[in-house]
């Protein structure tokens, strides 16, 4: 079953397009990872996704509900952390667990304040006096303790440390480690998600490529090889991405690495060196996407 | 849910309710005291004739609180849920949004409310005291004008907060200040009476204004 489904998904705003017939799933269990650079619409697509913003055009599907009129049961179904950790700053800690108790008949307390107490804070803390990892430690105490089935993280990552960073993997993973339990993240920190996702969704220019993590970690490769001119491969078709530091040059491409010195070969590019490099998710990442 | 919906609210405004309440009490006490310096001052004949024939109204001093308290609890609710646009955040618990608003409405209007009712109160017992009851009694159609006023800039200031494009914000600013201003034009003892009643049945679509602006809020508001 699919947790989430976009058809033909089209969206624009200012008359720019944003999405043009954007498709894709996630299906139920999994913890699909979205990837794209700044500005390329990934918070737009969780607004549409919760029924925030209304698509120009396709459909999409939360839980088997249309995502613009998402029912208050299915709502209840779904911990939703938006970009920013979005936390009333009026409320004191305490406050935050009393009004979110009685808003979630599945409400877990003892999940919240193990998570929160973590901070050594008192339950009147106000969260509007708290640090950023503070008051993300509150927020995600909240959406954990709901016991939600699908977790929508929009930019959890976005100004914590490295600890509360790791803290938020360990909760996603036992999180994900109870069955049946789906997670949509995106993130800045693409190497986190490496440690998390098992499918991920490249966005770029309104255009997706939906791949499993191992799939495109064992298909797509990083070479690199010295040179000494300046080297520009423009759009190839055979190298996705490319980076010059000095002599030293790096290429990204879905080819093996006979393949790649062919093409090189045909391009009059000389190489010595040439040699598969070990690639993380944030070179692929940046060998797919490009840096700019 | 709905504890919880009115816990939110009652957390925003205790401190504006409070401060509110000592305000308006606080100008309950001045009109007080002036009418008590006019009684031992001047003749109680003049005094008749002044309230009574000129009508000059002796607690003009509240006329414009009804319509600043409805305005300062409409910004003390909703600025918080519009900064960040936070007001996602209420809109995403599982419930229905017009019933999240009219949780909302209702905490804000009932405070609102009980500001009124404590300075209706007050300016009657007053009045009470150096007047005849038909001048006490004369307060409470002549108060309400301004209260339907309070009510409305409540109304407004929500419909405005909540409104998501610049055009209809002026727009609905312009329609709701207008209104205000109908309820502020007249003089004398209970001069909007005739309309009072119409005024009141017709408050409900007021109301509407503000889940049209949430409706519109939500399917739009994440821009």
């Amino acid at each position: 079953m699919n947790v989430i489904e976009v058809h033909n998904l089209c969206h624009k705003y200012n008359g720019r397009t944003i999405y043009e017939d954007l498709s894709f799933t996630v299906p139920e269990g999994s913890i699909c990872g979205l990837l794209g650079k700044n500005g390329q619409g990934k918070t737009t697509l969780v607004n549409i996704l919760m029924g925030f913003l209304k698509p120009t055009g396709g459909k999409c599907l939360v839980l088997g509900e249309d995502s613009h009129e998402l029912p208050p049961a299915v709502r209840n179904r779904i911990g939703l952390l938006h970009e920013g950790h979005l936390a009333y700053e009026f409320m004191t800690i305490g406050q935050t667990e009393r009004f979110f108790r009685g808003c979630y008949p599945d409400w877990k307390p003892a999940i919240f304040y193990d998570l929160v107490n973590k901070m050594g804070l008192s339950s009147q803390h106000k969260v509007g006096n708290m640090s950023c990892g503070q008051r993300s430690q509150v927020v995600l105490g909240v959406i954990m303790a709901q016991n939600p089935d699908l977790l929508i993280l929009d930019d959890y990552s976005m100004g914590l440390d490295a600890g509360y960073r790791r803290l938020f993997l360990d909760v996603l993973h036992d999180f994900a480690g109870q069955g049946g339990k789906t997670i949509f993240v995106t993130s800045h920190i693409v190497q986190d998600l490496e440690k998390l996702v098992d499918t991920m969704i490249f966005i770029d220019q309104g255009k997706i490529l939906q791949t499993g993590l191992s799939d495109f970690m064992s298909s797509f490769h990083k070479f690199s090889f010295r040179n000494g001119d300046v080297v520009n491969f423009g759009n190839d078709t055979v190298l996705s991405g490319w980076e010059q530091r000095g002599d030293h040059i790096t290429v990204y491409s879905f080819a093996s690495q006979t393949e790649v010195a062919d093409h090189l070969g045909s391009l009059g590019v000389k190489f010595k060196d040439l040699q598969q490099k070990t690639m993380s998710l944030e070179d692929g990442f940046i060998g797919l996407m490009g840096k700019y | 849910m709905l504890s919880s919906l009115l816990l939110k609210e009652w957390l925003k405004l205790r401190i504006f309710f409070a401060a509110l309440l000592l305000l308006n009490f606080a100008v309950c006490v001045k009109i007080f005291f002036d009418i008590r310096q006019q009684m031992h001052s001047e003749h109680a004949e003049m005094v008749w004739y002044q309230v009574i024939h000129i009508h000059t109204i002796p607690y003009t001093a509240i006329m414009y609180m009804p319509l600043a308290t409805g305005l300062i609890f409409a910004a003390a609710q909703f600025v918080p849920e519009m900064l960040g646009r936070r007001m996602r955040i209420s809109l995403h618990l599982p419930t229905g949004r017009n019933r999240m608003l009219v949780a909302c409405l209702f905490t804000g209007l009932l405070l609102y409310l009980a500001v009124c009712c404590m300075d209706s109160g007050l300016v009657f017992l007053m009045l009470r005291t150096y007047f005849p009851m038909e001048v006490a009694w004369s307060s409470i159609p002549t108060i309400a004008p301004w209260i339907i006023a309070g009510l409305l800039s409540y109304c407004g200031t929500v419909t405005v907060l909540l409104e998501i494009a610049w055009p209809r914000r002026i727009f609905l600013l312009l329609v709701f200040s207008t209104l205000c201003l109908v309820l502020f034009s007249g003089t004398g003892y209970g001069w909007f009476t005739p309309a009072l009643w119409y005024l009141v049945g017709l408050f409900p679509l007021a109301l509407l204004s503000v889940f049209e602006s949430g409706r519109r809020f939500q399917q739009q508001g994440a821009k």
